[in-house]
């Protein structure tokens, strides 16, 4: 066998040791079993490129959010949980009140939108207590949410910051949706979902997503 | 490396994190996500040579897995339906890019791959393990037909027949990619060895 010969064989004969032909002249060409060692020892060090890599911890982060959306994730059976306040109180220490203040406010806002105006709760009565309770959770919430998370698990800090700015630039454009159409029950419908978003965001990095 | 069954398991084994998930347990969900992230992304990042793309698809190809869980039922191992739900997921994208998940150059090339005649000259790799970081490297410069075969063979293990149904080939075409993948890589490394000497 020639070396071209051998190497017209080579992808065939490599990973399965060929034909006595094959080996023979592997045994005696100094170029055609340099060359097979070279190509054997790159594919036995490809091995080591198997789960080297560690993804970004907010891949986990997006994860979770869309199987809460999805309701993937479900919350535990009432008999089962436990009152989240005095967990949240050992957790969290003095900033203990910020989260379920922020979860419960984000909730209640979606609850006032998606009430259709009455007598006595007019469109724009409405409209102002909204635009209240979403500035009561907004930056400043936000903010101390991420010193948190800063302090506690800063790894996580860039995947919070990342999803709070998603879910503020989704409420900001929902709401510029109702403001433009009050009545317009999508963009309300919209607007709910971005709220009930933050929420979760918030209910993550109390329930679990932090050590 | 923090071993994801002692860091967050507490004793949970695999096949009960599979069922508290079916109920819908966050906490199993995350479990599993820890057991395997490492794997897919690692696949995912190979195959596309990108990072944004691969956290991208390791994010589809858990919530694939995710939403589909309540019906797996065991009769495979859990780790083998996973990968080969990211290959499908890669590949798929893959070829939403329009890039060829074979090479486009199998049926043009000839013996172009035959080796020159300075390959039985002193071979660098011979003189010591490959580099993982160069090797990685090297991997990414690869034509992404070639890169998928090399990854899919050499890095994750499968059989040129089972490649040859993921990529839709012929078993022998996977051979041939494999083979000229190795050899491009060769000939990368040689390069950059040779680079880092100068």
């Amino acid at each position: 066998m020639t070396c071209a010969e051998f190497q017209r064989e080579l992808p065939d004969s490599i990973d399965e040791g060929g034909t006595a032909e094959f080996q023979s002249h592997l045994k005696v060409c100094a170029s055609c079993s340099g060359l097979v060692a070279s190509l054997e020892s790159i594919a036995q060090e490809a091995r080591l490129l198997q789960a080297s890599e560690e993804p970004n911890p907010r891949v986990w982060n997006s994860i979770e959010i869309i199987l809460r959306q999805e309701k993937l994730i479900r919350q535990p059976d009432s008999g089962t949980r436990h009152s989240i306040l005095p967990a949240f109180r050992q957790k969290w220490g003095v900033m203990a009140w910020l989260v379920p203040v922020a979860a419960a406010l984000l909730v209640g806002v979606g609850f006032l939108l998606y009430q259709h105006p009455t007598a006595g709760q007019p469109a724009a009565r409405q409209q102002a207590s909204l635009k209240a309770a979403a500035k009561f959770a907004g930056d400043q919430s936000d903010e101390q949410l991420l010193q948190e998370v800063s302090a506690r698990a800063p790894m996580m800090r860039a995947a919070y910051e990342s999803n709070l700015k998603d879910v503020n630039d989704y409420i900001r454009d929902a709401q510029e949706s109702v403001n433009a159409n009050p009545n317009d029950e999508e963009a309300q419908q919209a607007l709910m979902d971005a709220y009930g978003q933050k929420s979760m965001i918030y209910e993550m990095a109390l329930d679990r997503s932090l050590p | 490396m923090t071993d994801p069954r002692q860091a967050q398991g507490a004793g949970l084994s695999e096949a009960q994190a599979i069922e508290r998930a079916k109920q819908g347990d966050a906490e199993a969900f995350e479990f599993l996500y820890n057991l395997h992230k490492r794997r897919v992304y690692s696949l995912c990042l190979r195959m596309t040579a990108n990072t944004a793309e691969a956290e991208d698809l390791t994010q589809e190809a858990f919530l694939q897995l995710f939403r589909k869980i309540g019906t797996f039922r065991g009769e495979s191992a859990f780790s083998t339906w996973l990968h080969r739900m990211a290959v499908n997921v890669v590949l798929m994208h893959l070829r939403k890019k329009g890039l060829p998940v074979v090479s486009l150059e199998e049926a043009t090339e000839g013996d172009e791959e035959t080796p020159k005649k300075d390959f039985g000259a002193d071979d660098p790799i011979l003189s010591g393990s490959v580099d993982r970081l160069r090797l990685q490297n090297a991997v990414s410069r690869l034509p992404p037909g070639y890169r998928s075969i090399f990854v899919l063979h050499d890095v994750e293990g499968y059989e040129h027949n089972e490649i040859a149904t993921m990529v839709g080939c012929s078993i022998g075409n996977s051979k041939s990619q494999l083979h000229k993948a190795r050899m491009k890589l060769r000939e990368f490394l040689k390069t950059s060895r040779a680079e880092k000497a100068g």
